[in-house]
């Protein structure tokens, strides 16, 4: 048997070339995304022991708020390290400022800021303590405003030794470059930029407090081991302050790593993996079901010399495995070209990876080929089995079958499922909302789709290609009969368009649905004329003194601005807002329950009236907090306002929080502009502002809303680059299945070009049959998109506590349908051609 | 044995003009060593109005030849007339046309579009030329060919019979020039295939329908107006008003070329042969 089956092969090149192609794809994603995961694992991951190397421990504070992914720890004093640098076992000791700093670029542009943090603190001067080395013609800062940077932002920023340009600390600070610094082999430690100075201008511009240090790294003697380090400096260090090894640091910054970025993007890889996955499975299945019913004929002549049921079934299982094996290998080489288009994507996207390499896993080859080979034997398996049911002598008298697959039970489990399904989804979305039971309902509704598919094939198909007789004639006829005539052919192959398209629908439903929302949120809330909102999520955020000296501009009324205080209440850890409270009230058009925002000051906070039900607080009551530099201090309620979205729970005074604050930033500026002047007057005037604080530019109204719904649309555009590749092999597989099923009507191909259909009308009937394929996949897909969309939305709303708006985006609907269309007619083309150039001949000729 | 390549004289003045004209045919497949010819210089017109049934064993090439004539394959040498046109000129559009407007068609099997009814099969060639099918004749047609009650049938739900008369009723609908029937009732038993013989004789007759038919069978070859025989690539005879024992009769002698007479028949047919 196993000759059969490689001469079975060799025979039938283009039919094993289908096989493998659509295995190829679906493996080549799944390989390309496992890649993708270890390199960023590897590159990443050694980033901190890299960093950590030569500490051995480090002493540092205890008390850390942790909100939003940001972690903020309380200062230590800097006389501490004499008493470290005395201890038995330490050899090296040098202090830390750490905290977030953003160099402006020679072109006026601030670096950085888009994913990577932008770090600033003091250049340590012990070489074995400090992961950065000077490149040679720079030195270390020795006195006021010299610092060094690191190579990536001299060159991203076209900085030199000896330039002058500011940092953002958030205020603008004036520094004169006089090193350039490398973090070990590569030019930047993952993307983040750094700036150091010397450890006095350090602790001056950085930290609130003189004479305090972010922490101190510590390496021990010889022969000390990290933990015995550990415990020899335990004994002296005062209350508050805590050590560790340098092991546990790496491990601890590593883990936050994953948890924060990096476990969120191999998921996100491995979900688009497994959706590109089950969409090429359908093609398999497809492929895999039209050769073996081509190959009836064969089994069934085998089966008539005498070869049993398991041989016939062993012989494609065989043949299964070759093909499995082989566009599995052929598959995981594609993946690695992936990886790299990948990184290449992300990094024009800002998110660089710190070496270009790929690192393959063992793990991820074994993965590949496993996934590879198992969803190509049981694609192949069903059908075979099928196959060898059929009776010799039935399939050696070429009946030309067209079978239908309307059962009764097929229907009836269909429309459970998918019934099922819709309520799961349903019920995820009300009272506290259930991502996961949505999730799961989603996936019972594609289940229930798959099923009842063939069912709902024919009418539907028959429908959308009513059309068809009206532009092309009889050709246009025969190609919606031919859409018709295999419903289960028709249903698997447009599945695969189908599921693409449901992703694509549900991801473009709730993004316009967010964006709606926060159009909604800003119109009802933001009551001034124009805004300053800080762009830069993982960096500094707007200079503190950005809002006063807008708020001195003749051209404005009153400006105001909203900040971030990390806080601990009731065990909890979250970002509270700071305001300035009266002028607060001017601008923000916030219902009040009770109290006022004028009576916030020291010593007060507000809360919205969610909050103060959900914990049992009223005016005037005590509101115990925490702050990151170890103080508690007790708040006295002074108004309670309505729960929106434009601030949160939580809003106390600047004043309140500043004694406390760790580096102060705002986040927003919001302007009102005085009476009488015209808002281009206006924003000319902030932006001139705005422009010496380095900050970024001033908006309106419409153009906030409008940089917002941008940046929803670049993390949609993200998502439909992943999703072309997905399209592109549910293409694969329309033409794949097309291919084949011309093939299979060769003969009646042929008659029709002998009495007389032209070339162009017979690839006008192939491209019609494609594209009502298409539109079936498509309009379905739509269909479970937008109601996925929907649940989703609601889902997502409830589980943030708020309720978002369901807009359903018609325009980019009809796009997408368009698209669909597309797709049908382009998966044509080859097979259209090859129909077309067939031999009339050869086609009709009985043999 | 006369070889003879055209058509007896004995009608001269009754003789009517040929629909389809070959002259000097030649057909080779391959080169060199492994050259074959299939066709060999072959110059027959075959007349209009007339049932003619091309026959010889196989490899003879009879079916090449009605291939050739029917505009589905290209000549070597030589060329083929279809009334005024030389098909060897024409492209492959204009091919297509000519077949979709002017021939007809019936194959051995596998006539017929299975998504379409039969109706829809007989008015095909119509409808790809966008033409509308000329109702009264279609009508007369499906009832000379008896299909009447059948119309609205796909061919999954007629029989090989009922089949193959749809495909007569296809090839009559267009009111062609010629008809090429190949093999037309190799598929099927004697009583459905005596039907469809009886339709195209019938066709000939009342139509004035020219048909020319490639067969094996000598049953089938009796009901046509002459019977040319080819023999590798050539034609050997012609027989006028062929009788199935007598076309038999030259099948035998076609295939083997010094007369042996099988022994039981040799005393019994020795004086009737005509």
């Amino acid at each position: 048997m196993l000759t059969t089956t490689f001469a079975s092969l060799r025979g039938h090149k283009r039919r094993m070339l289908a096989m493998c192609s659509a295995v190829l794809l679906g493996v080549a994603f799944l390989s390309g995304t496992l890649v993708l995961g270890s390199t960023a694992d590897s590159a990443f991951g050694n980033l901190y022991s890299e960093a950590n190397a030569g500490t051995d421990a480090v002493v540092r504070s205890s008390t850390d708020i942790e909100a939003d992914g940001v972690a903020q720890t309380g200062l230590l004093d800097a006389s501490l390290l004499d008493r470290i640098g005395a201890t038995d076992g330490v050899a090296r000791v040098a202090p830390l400022v750490e905290r977030a700093g953003q160099i402006v670029g020679a072109d006026g542009d601030p670096l950085g800021g888009q994913g990577p943090p932008t770090l600033a603190g003091n250049w340590i001067t012990d070489d074995q303590l400090n992961p950065y080395h000077l490149e040679p013609g720079g030195r270390a800062p020795e006195s006021g405003n010299e610092v060094v940077i690191d190579e990536r932002s001299a060159e991203d920023g076209d900085l030199h030794v000896g330039d002058h340009t500011v940092v953002r600390v958030p205020e603008p600070v004036d520094v004169e470059i006089v090193g350039i610094a490398a973090f070990g082999e590569l030019d930047s430690m993952g993307g983040a930029t750094y700036v150091a100075f010397t450890l006095d201008t350090a602790q001056r511009l950085l930290l609130p407090e003189p004479g305090k240090v972010t922490s101190f790294i510590v390496g021990a003697e010889d022969g000390v081991s990290q933990t015995a380090l550990v415990d020899d400096l335990h004994p002296l260090l005062p209350d508050g302050t805590e050590a560790i090894t340098g092991t546990a640091l790496t491990a601890e910054q590593e883990e936050a790593l994953q948890s924060d970025f990096l476990g969120f993007f191999k998921t996100f890889l491995l979900v688009f993996a497994g959706i590109a996955l089950l969409v090429a499975t359908f093609s398999i299945y497809n492929t895999f079901a039209i050769v073996v019913a081509q190959r009836t004929r064969e089994s069934a002549l085998l089966r008539a010399l005498g070869a049993s049921r398991r041989q016939v079934v062993g012989s494609v299982l065989a043949e299964g495995i070759v093909v499995g094996l082989l566009a599995s290998a052929l598959g995981m080489a594609a993946g690695l070209g992936i990886a790299k288009g990948l990184v290449a994507l992300l990094g024009a996207m800002g998110m660089d990876m710190p070496r270009s390499s790929l690192v393959v896993e063992p793990s991820s080859i074994v993965v590949a080929i496993v996934v590879g080979l198992v969803v190509t034997v049981v694609a192949s398996l069903v059908p075979a089995v099928k196959a060898s049911r059929v009776r010799p002598l039935a399939a050696l008298r070429d009946v030309a079958v067209d079978r239908s697959a309307a059962s009764r039970w097929r229907a009836l489990a269909g429309l459970v499922v998918t019934g099922g399904g819709a309520v799961l989804t349903v019920v995820g979305t009300v009272g506290a909302g259930s991502l996961p039971l949505t999730g799961l309902g989603a996936l019972g509704m594609v289940f229930g789709m798959v099923l009842i598919g063939p069912v709902v094939a024919r009418p539907i198909a028959g429908l959308l290609g009513a059309p068809l007789p009206r532009l092309r004639g009889i050709s246009g006829g025969l190609a919606r009969r031919n859409a018709m005539r295999n419903p289960r052919r028709t249903s698997s192959t447009a599945m695969a368009l189908l599921i693409g398209v449901a992703v694509v629908g549900t991801f473009t439903v709730v993004a316009s649905s967010l964006k709606a929302y926060v159009d909604d949120t800003i119109e009802s809330s933001f009551a001034g004329d124009l805004v300053i909102v800080s762009d830069s999520f993982s960096g500094v955020s707007l200079s503190p003194e950005l809002a006063g000296a807008v708020d001195e501009l003749p051209e404005v009324e009153s400006a105001t601005a909203l900040g971030g205080a990390p806080l601990q209440v009731d065990g909890k850890d979250f970002f509270a807002t700071t305001a300035d409270g009266p002028a607060m009230s001017k601008i923000l058009d916030v219902g009040l329950t009770d109290g006022t925002f004028d009576d916030l000051g020291t010593g007060t906070v507000a809360l919205s009236d969610t909050y103060a039900e959900d914990h049992g607080l009223a005016m005037g009551e005590s509101v115990p907090v925490a702050y990151a530099d170890g103080v508690h201090e007790d708040l006295r309620v002074v108004a309670i306002y309505d729960t929106n979205d434009l601030v949160d729970d939580f809003v106390i005074d600047k004043s309140t929080y500043a004694p406390h604050a760790l580096q102060l930033d705002d986040y927003v500026v919001m302007i009102d502009l005085a009476p009488g002047v015209s808002m281009e007057r206006g924003e000319q005037a902030v932006q001139a502002v705005a422009d010496r604080y380095y900050a970024p530019d001033v908006q309106d109204k419409q153009e906030y809303v409008a940089s917002v719904a941008d940046q929803i649309d670049q993390m949609l555009a993200v998502i439909y680059a992943l999703l072309v590749l997905a399209i592109i092999i549910a293409l694969m597989g329309i033409a794949n299945t097309l291919s084949l099923s011309m093939h299979e009507r060769t003969r009646e191909l042929g008659l029709l070009r002998a009495v007389g259909q032209s070339r162009r009308q017979l690839r006008s009937m192939v491209r019609g049959e494609s594209f009502v394929v298409a539109l079936f996949g498509t309009v379905g897909g739509l269909g479970l998109g937008g109601f996925l969309g929907w649940a989703l939305t609601q889902a997502i709303g409830k589980a943030e506590d708020t309720s978002l708006p369901f807009a359903l985006p018609v325009g980019q609907m009809a796009v997408v349908l368009v698209v669909g269309g597309l797709v049908g007619v382009i998966a044509a083309v080859r097979p259209a051609r090859r129909a077309a150039k067939l031999d009339v001949l050869a086609a009709i000729a009985t043999d | 044995m006369p070889s003879t390549q055209t058509l007896p004289p004995r009608t001269a003045a009754t003789s009517p003009a040929a629909a389809v004209r070959a002259e000097a045919a030649t057909k080779v497949y391959g080169a060199g060593d492994t050259a074959v010819r299939a066709l060999d210089d072959v110059t027959i017109g075959l007349p209009a109005g007339r049932f003619t049934a091309i026959m010889g064993p196989s490899g003879s090439g009879k079916s090449t030849l009605m291939h050739c004539m029917a505009g589905l394959d290209s000549l070597s040498g030589g060329r083929v007339m279809i009334g005024e046109i030389d098909l060897g000129k024409l492209s492959d559009k204009q091919l297509t046309r000519l077949r979709r407007d002017h021939i007809g068609f019936i194959f051995q099997a596998f006539n017929l579009v299975p998504t379409l009814t039969a109706a829809e099969n007989i008015a095909l060639p119509a409808k790809l030329a966008g033409r509308r099918p000329d109702r009264a004749w279609v009508d007369t047609v499906v009832r000379t060919v008896g299909l009447q009650d059948r119309l609205s049938h796909r061919p999954a739900e007629l029989s090989g019979g009922q089949q193959q008369r749809v495909a007569v009723a296809r090839a009559l609908a267009g009111r062609p020039k010629v008809i090429f029937a190949d093999e037309p009732t190799g598929n099927l038993d004697s009583r459905s295939g005596g039907e469809i013989l009886a339709f195209m004789r019938r066709a000939v007759d009342e139509m004035g329908q020219t048909i020319v038919m490639v067969t094996h069978d000598p049953v089938a070859a009796g009901y046509a107006d002459a019977a040319v025989f080819l023999a590798d690539g050539r034609v050997v005879d012609v027989m006028d008003a062929p009788t199935s024992e007598r076309v038999l009769d030259r099948m035998k002698r076609l295939d083997a070329p010094t007369p042996v007479v099988a022994p039981a028949l040799a005393g019994a047919g020795n004086g009737r042969r005509s």
